[in-house]
């Protein structure tokens, strides 16, 4: 069947998702953060499957392995074994699932929780969204470190009870951010001109707001997801939040600290992942910015 | 002015209001009776109960207890330290100017390295030394500030053995606390080992200020980045170069003036990233901050310290968020107008 071209311009005729993602393949740093990230998202689904011996397992005939790369190693431990002889590789593989994964989690916990907040407050207006607002000011203004120390004296330590700190922490930003933006929409001309045609509320929100707004949401979950990332592992670090048994990147670090001499794979190696994983969320951010805003000059 | 001053005020009371509340509540959040976290003592004899409920209004409400508390606080009678059974405001007094001194030397050096890397970026935007820059501050902002300072630690102190790894000064010198600041205290400070004591203290400060600085200057960099960028696109910038202003005098007296703007806005917003990061420098330094003593106090279950600590960090951010945004609007008359 032949093709018409109803439109002079090929490019206009493309939807924005099409048009977004152009622009980020454009960029080769975007597109590596991204292979990146992905690879992180499988390992943190995939890591019990694919781990070569169990991350909690203790050999006691093989403690303090060194890496397979140096002479005393064994290749069946490629990055050694820590001071009770659990494999180094498979605690880092699972970590991701603590690290990475319950960052993901945290992230769209507070994203679900912001959205709904945010349209309360961005739909609202007068004295309510005043004090609200107020409200919000002050809870930026906690660090998050002392808001996860506040949870974790009343709750008790632990990677659950940190998760509902981070959570807190980061709302306040989304909440923020979802308010904003949702206001700026409201005041559009074309929402203005939909209302008239006898829109209500929810359908205003869901036809027009949302998806004027979903590029700036990813935007923000990027940076939360970053956060989200250094948190977990710092309060690990802390020894706050996952604690000693469990294989948490930060706390694999905590871990073997005092081994950092015979050891440093396990202080180098952890660290080295976290670096990697807040590095691609990242690269995919900025690239999703720099597109989000290449697309919308064209 | 006056007017967008008074409501700055008003604001900053409401928060102090509900800041005061939420540190209020945290007695009867955390564990134990109220009585022990407000006044920080574990136990009270029998015959001493009477004394202690009337003291805290216990048989009161809620709100005859919150408006005592507040008294408490302004009175200076904070309670004591579960650990130390020490006065806790006399305690955290000497830790609050080691945490600003440490925050306030990283903010400079963010400063005085990330705004001209910043514009220096801003200026070929594909240029090699743009990418450069950028790649470096994406790497700075992803880098989890325990792990660097563990490496620096390790390269620096430990394997070149160039800087000390812990602590505000040796241990051979004797420092009379005045000010709290280390370096002002050293200048103060009548002694003929000065020179030698300044020169030491330096040494501790530079790898915690080098830490902690890291995330501030890359945010300094990508924040002058962006905005340069953006004024560089205004029509004003256009006009100033039609009038035959050459390359500098318009960067200097139309973009950068322009372009600092949302720079200064952003210290304040980015202070309680800087808190946070200062407590895990802290605590790897050992530097006797108010962030290593909280990161102690949760440690040890200290509940009163807890509650003075985020009273005392809180009131430090907030302080400066203000300050910030009045300077913000002091310098742009067209946030003023709103």
């Amino acid at each position: 069947m032949p093709r018409f071209r109803l439109l002079p311009d090929e490019q206009l005729a493309r939807s924005p998702l099409s048009q977004l993602w152009r622009e980020f393949a454009r960029q080769h740093s975007a597109v590596a953060g991204l292979i990146l990230f992905t690879a992180f998202f499988a390992l943190a689904i995939l890591a019990p499957l694919i781990t070569p011996h169990g991350p909690y397992w203790q050999n006691d005939a093989l403690l303090l392995l060194p890496p397979s790369w140096s002479e005393l190693g064994l290749v069946q431990y490629p990055l050694g074994t820590d001071d009770l002889g659990r494999d180094l590789f498979s605690r880092i593989l699972v970590g991701a699932r603590y690290t990475f994964g319950i960052a993901v989690i945290t992230v769209i916990g507070a994203l679900l929780m912001g959205l709904l907040l945010g349209t309360l407050a961005g739909m609202s207006r007068g004295v309510k969204s005043s004090v609200f607002n107020h409200i919000l000011d002050l809870a930026l203004t906690i660090p998050s470190l002392l808001l996860a120390i506040i949870i974790v004296a009343i709750l008790g330590p632990g990677l659950l009870n940190t998760t509902w700190a981070i959570m807190l922490a980061l709302l306040p930003q989304f909440v923020h951010g979802i308010r904003n933006a949702i206001a700026e929409q409201l005041s559009q001309d074309y929402v203005i001109a939909y209302r008239l045609d006898g829109a209500n509320n929810w359908q205003i929100f869901s036809r027009i707001v949302i998806p004027n707004i979903w590029e700036k949401l990813t935007l923000m979950a990027t940076m939360a997801l970053s956060t989200a990332i250094l948190d977990i592992a710092a309060l690990g670090f802390l020894g706050l939040g996952a604690q000693a048994p469990s294989a948490e990147w930060g706390a694999i670090i905590a871990d073997s600290l005092d081994l950092i001499y015979i050891a440093p794979a396990g202080v180098a190696i952890p660290g080295l992942l976290i670096f990697l994983a807040v590095l691609s969320v990242n690269l995919v951010g900025d690239g999703l910015r720099t597109a989000a805003k290449k697309r919308r000059e064209n | 002015m006056i007017l967008y001053l008074l409501r700055r005020l008003f604001l900053l009371g409401f928060v102090f209001i509900a800041l005061s509340i939420l540190a209020f509540s945290l007695a009867y959040l955390f564990p134990g009776e109220a009585w022990q976290n407000f006044s920080g003592l574990r136990d009270v004899p029998a015959a001493e109960m009477q004394e202690v409920i009337a003291r805290y209004r216990l048989e009161h409400g809620y709100l005859s207890q919150y408006l005592a508390y507040l008294g408490r606080i302004f009175s200076g009678d904070w309670g004591l330290s579960f650990a130390s059974q020490q006065p806790l405001l006399k305690e955290m007094l000497p830790l609050l100017p080691a945490t600003i001194e440490l925050a306030a030397y990283a903010l400079f050096i963010s400063f005085v390295i990330g705004i001209p890397l910043g514009i220096a970026a801003a200026i070929k935007p594909d240029g090699l030394l743009s990418k450069a820059i950028s790649a470096l501050a994406v790497a700075g902002y992803s880098i989890p500030v325990f792990w660097w300072a563990l490496l620096l630690i390790m390269v620096l102190s430990l394997g070149l053995g160039w800087l000390p790894t812990a602590g505000r000064i040796g241990v051979l010198y004797e420092i009379n606390q005045v000010t709290g600041f280390m370096l002002l205290d050293i200048l103060l400070a009548d002694s003929p080992h000065q020179q030698a004591a300044l020169y030491n203290a330096l040494r501790h400060l530079l790898l915690p200020t080098l830490v902690l600085a890291t995330f501030p200057t890359t945010v300094m960099i990508r924040f002058t980045r962006d905005s340069m960028l953006e004024v560089w696109e205004q029509s004003y910038i256009k006009t100033a170069r039609a009038k035959g202003l050459n390359r500098a005098q318009v960067l200097y007296r139309h973009g950068l003036r322009n372009a600092l703007l949302p720079v200064i806005r952003q210290i304040g917003l980015q202070f309680s990233t800087l808190i946070t990061l200062a407590m895990i420098t802290e605590v790897i330094f050992s530097w006797p901050g108010i962030g290593r003593w909280l990161i102690d106090s949760i440690y040890q279950r200290n509940y009163p310290a807890i509650q003075a600590g985020l009273l005392v960090v809180s009131t430090l951010v907030i302080t400066v968020n203000m300050l910030t945004e009045i300077l913000h609007t002091l310098f742009n008359p067209l946030a003023r107008k709103r």
